[in-house]
């Protein structure tokens, strides 16, 4: 401490410390003189003054430093020297740069699952297990939350919720249809946030008699209370249940999950078997807790509660992320992170070749550096902090593309659903990723290249005048690796892309069997407490199809549980005559009568809903073969699971065709029921109305028809199927758009990369190729050598990126449609693409080197 | 044997210094002088290292400079001992001493 405050202090009164020394030194000097009368024995006993007195002035500076800053103000100069390379090295690694930071910056906050809960890693769910299946569809399910509330020792914090939609109404603003989280007291224990206003829920509020209470999101709070603080207190209306707000959380509060509002759960709630059926149960490991000791507790509590004999494990405990999409899409987002590091590697490799191509102009300097005393680590230094200067210039236009980056992300996942954890704002951690990848890239680039050079024979390179430079062959063949490095990357993120792209395709070319066009949908929720009875279900929606009916321009309106291409619900039932399923999970979907007519398919056997009083279903093709095969289906029963228990038998009516529902899996065949409106009237569902003029023009008129009939019901996401299923593709093929734009951007850059090295040699054979073509190269032989020459790079990464493809490319099935990993059509299209830029890259400089002119090359110097 | 004769033991020569300073200010040529004649001609002292050593002393704070006259009247650069140096000082003569004992009784030894 003491000697860096001494030697601050020199740094200001450098001049007079040395001229003390020089003074010093001189009275020593006459001292040794007066002693032995002959100076020239003063001086050798005295040694070589000028070192000593370097020695002794770097004892009172900051050597190290000061010859860093001396570095970095000559590398300023070498960079302002060498403008355009400069300009395209900045560019290019800007680009670079910030792409890295852009991707690491939305992946890291995607991956963050910050849902003000700490160690969310320890959380898990409880589910249902296959064994599950064996059980009477109608019995209650074998995970109850109240016995093991009671009796789990391996989870704490053990809390169930159910995840809904419900209609909000007050008088502030047209009803809404927002989602609600009902959650046990129990769960808001594990909440880090505090309510902003009011107060959070408590044990209390789950006692019988409690007063309705609800609690509010910051969004929702925001958007349609104007963040008037006096909501607090007051009632609003939730599916026509009177709730008083008891307060408000910050912004970002979800949990467990991405809801508008909170209402605490009931022991009443808790208590009712067909409720219990609906809860997610989740829980925190206990103490040190693994897993495994969990599930193996939890199961067997569901065996002694049940005690049948089981296919399988009743429960499953699982990690609680796993409920969320994001999670599940690790290994794609992942593989977005790699994908964009490799476009940085190209990159970094072309930027390296840069150098090299410059270091034989420089190895005259360099000589003569080392030639007056400059050890090797010293021009390795500052080489180095020339590159990372550079890196440090590309950094800061990363910066700005970074900046762009994260609003063009912005802009295309706007329309889709976004954990609300996710920001897409450049922040202190993005920042520090993006200084520390650029420091890493200015190491990684520049090293090859001061390596190179400070090997460079000083002899020969100051008698070359820096033309022949010694170690340039060497240097040439480190071009050729990197050049053979960025074509196998580049393999890797082609076949990526070529995945995606491939997968996009099939997504959109899926046969729909249907025409979306001029169709309207909307989706409407009754809530239960106002539409209790099936009946009054029944009777709204047909008086809803009556008045949409008679608007003009719509011909012909149905009603459906999903959409297509929009899921279907699962439901647990079981088919006569079929032997290997007692009971199975079945996909069905509740359409009514008009469902099939109104998307304009017929029927392919039978003739549909008759509305008569014998309960009917219909099945579509893939169902029929798979449970009946070879046999009629028509007149075959099946029947499903209810809340109330079995359900009735119902019959066969109808075969329909195939109608995908799977967006993600569109080419499979998933075997499918149709269960009529009429006998299970679901309160949420799908209008969907065929128009006779486009469907936007109706809109309004929908809405208008909804709220005649329910002041208090909204009309949710009115628009036109064809836009819906649009969207969803979109969010679908947003990846591998991105892939495939990162993967054009490392073809153009390896490409150049070639183009580089190929056009560098060229230029350095110009007098060999002169000789060859005087002694009767033809211009195919020169073309073909040069050609030669760059291919072999092109071969050489195809042969290393390929199996690193294959393996690599798994991380991306998941958001894969329809597409192996490892399709051969793929990687055949891989090959070619690459061949054909790896010939653009050499065709250019092969073009010029066979228009050379021998006598003119002969002469060349 | 007899060429490292009058060379310095590695690591002593800012202890010499420190012991030398310790009969009052002095100057650096002084001070290899008084090192040489005490020693009865022993022990030189390597000019070259002499002002490192002195400079990285007083940058630690062992010893302070000051200008002054020396006996023929020429200006002269003087050391002076420190408090921090004094305690420096103990601490080295008596690591010495115990390095000069241990290293007697390996000899003694038989």
């Amino acid at each position: 401490m003491r000697r860096i405050m001494k030697r601050l202090g020199a740094l200001w009164h450098r001049r007079r410390l040395d001229r003390d020394l020089q003074d010093e030194l001189a009275f020593h000097l006459a001292m040794s003189e007066g002693q032995t009368g002959d100076p020239g024995v003063a001086c050798r006993r005295l040694g070589n003054v000028t070192a000593l007195k370097e020695t002794t002035r770097d004892l009172w500076s900051f050597a190290f430093l000061e010859s860093c800053w001396h570095d970095f103000r000559s590398a300023m100069r070498t960079l302002r020297a060498n403008p355009q390379l400069t300009a395209v090295a900045a560019l290019a690694l800007g680009l670079g740069l910030g792409a890295n930071t852009t991707v690491f910056t939305v992946v890291s906050s995607a991956l963050s699952f910050d849902m003000g809960v700490d160690h969310v890693e320890r959380m898990v769910a409880l589910h249902p297990g296959p064994g599950a299946a064996d059980l009477d569809p109608a019995a209650p399910s074998p995970l109850d939350f109240l016995d093991l509330r009671k009796q789990v020792r391996t989870l704490g914090d053990l809390a169930a919720y159910r995840y809904t939609a419900v209609n909000v109404s007050d008088g502030h603003a047209p009803a809404e249809r927002l989602w609600r989280v009902e959650m046990t007291a129990s769960g808001w224990a594990m909440v880090r946030q505090k309510p902003l206003l009011g107060r959070e829920f408590s044990p209390r509020d789950e006692a019988p008699g409690a007063t309705p209470e609800v609690l509010l999101s910051h969004k929702l709070w925001d958007s349609r209370y104007g963040r008037d603080a006096s909501i607090v207190g007051r009632a609003i209306r939730i599916d026509d249940v009177e709730r008083e707000v008891i307060g408000v959380m910050p912004p970002g509060a979800q949990f467990p999950e991405d809801c508008d509002l909170w209402t605490p759960l009931t022991v009443e709630e808790l208590t009712d078997p067909a409720f219990r059926n609906q809860l997610t149960i989740f829980g925190r490991l206990a103490g040190s807790t693994t897993l495994a000791a969990a599930q193996s507790e939890v199961e067997a509590l569901a065996q002694r509660r049940f005690g049948a004999k089981t296919n399988g494990p009743l429960a499953r405990v699982r990690p609680f992320l796993e409920m969320i999409g994001v999670y599940n899409m690790r290994p794609v987002l992942m593989a977005m992170v790699f994908a964009v590091g490799f476009v940085l590697l190209i990159v970094c490799a072309d930027v390296a070749n840069l150098l090299l191509a410059r270091s034989a102009a420089r190895a005259r300097e360099i000589s003569i550096r080392i030639a007056i005393g400059a050890g090797r680590a010293r021009i390795v230094r500052q080489l180095l902090i020339e590159s990372v200067l550079l890196a440090a210039v590309g950094g800061v236009a990363g910066w700005m593309v970074a900046i762009l980056g994260l609003r063009w992300f912005e802009n295309m996942v706007a329309q889709g659903h976004v954990p609300s954890w996710v920001h897409f704002a450049m922040n202190a951690r993005g920042f520090a990723y993006l200084a520390a990848i650029s420091i890493g890239a200015g190491i990684l680039f520049g090293l090859a290249p001061a390596l190179d050079l400070s090997k460079v024979d000083v002899n020969s390179a100051i008698k070359d005048g820096g033309h022949g430079a010694a170690g340039a062959a060497r240097g040439r063949r480190f071009a050729g690796l990197l050049v053979g490095f960025q074509m196998a990357l580049c393999v890797i993120l082609l076949a990526g892309a070529g995945l995606m792209i491939h997968s996009t395709l099939n997504l959109y070319n899926a046969p729909m069997a249907i025409n979306p066009q001029n169709i309207l949908t909307m989706r409407l929720a009754l809530p239960e407490t106002k539409y209790a009875s099936e009946e009054s279900v029944r009777a709204f929606y047909r008086r809803l199809k009556t008045d949409l009916g008679a608007l003009p321009g719509v011909s012909q309106v149905a009603l459906t549980s999903n959409l297509p291409l929009s899921g279907w619900m699962s439901f647990r039932g079981e088919l006569d005559g079929a032997a290997a399923t007692k009971s199975a999970e079945l996909d069905a979907l509740v359409v009514d009568r008009d469902y099939f007519h109104a998307l304009g398919v017929g029927l392919r056997k039978g003739e549909g809903f008759s509305g008569g009083p014998r309960p009917e279903a219909i099945v579509n093709r893939s169902l029929a073969e798979k449970f009946w095969p070879g046999e009629d289906p028509l007149g075959k029963r099946l029947r499903i699971a209810r809340r109330a228990g079995r359900g009735p038998w119902l019959e066969v009516v109808g075969v329909a065709p195939e109608l995908p529902q799977d967006l993600m899996r569109p080419l499979e065949r998933q075997p499918l029921i149709y269960l009529p409106f009429d006998s299970q009237p679901e309160p949420s569902i799908y209008v969907m109305a065929r128009t006779a003029v486009p469907p936007a023009t109706l809109v309004e008129a929908f809405r208008h028809a909804v709220e005649n009939l329910d002041r208090n019901l909204p009309a949710q996401n009115v628009s036109a199927l064809e836009d819906r299923i649009s969207s969803s593709r979109l969010n679908v093929s947003s990846f591998g758009r991105l892939f495939s734009l990162f993967a054009a951007i490392a073809l153009v850059l390896a490409s150049v990369g070639l183009y580089a090295v190929v056009a560098h040699t060229v230029s350095r054979r110009t007098q060999e190729i002169g000789i060859r073509m005087a002694l009767g190269g033809t211009r195919k032989d020169i073309f073909g050598l040069v050609l030669k020459q760059g291919m072999r790079q092109v071969a050489g990464g195809l042969a290393a990126g390929i199996p690193v493809a294959l393996v690599v490319t798994r991380a991306l099935s998941r958001g894969l449609v329809g597409v192996s990993p490892t399709d051969p059509a793929t990687y055949a299209g891989v090959a070619v693409v690459l061949a054909l830029a790896g010939f653009l890259g050499c065709a250019l400089p092969a073009r010029r080197a066979i228009r050379i002119d021998p006598l003119a090359a002969l002469r060349h110097e | 044997m007899g060429k490292n004769r009058g060379e310095l033991v590695q690591g002593t020569l800012d202890m010499l210094i420190l012991r030398t300073l310790a009969r009052g200010p002095m100057h650096g040529w002084g001070i290899a002088q008084q090192i040489h004649q005490i020693s009865d001609d022993v022990l030189r002292v390597e000019e070259g290292s002499l002002y490192p050593a002195l400079h990285r002393m007083e940058l630690d704070g062992w010893i302070d400079a000051e200008w002054g006259q020396s006996e023929n009247r020429r200006r002269a650069k003087y050391y002076r001992l420190t408090a921090r140096g004094r305690k420096a000082l103990r601490q080295e003569a008596s690591h010495w001493s115990e390095l000069v004992e241990a290293i007697a009784r390996v000899m003694e030894a038989v």
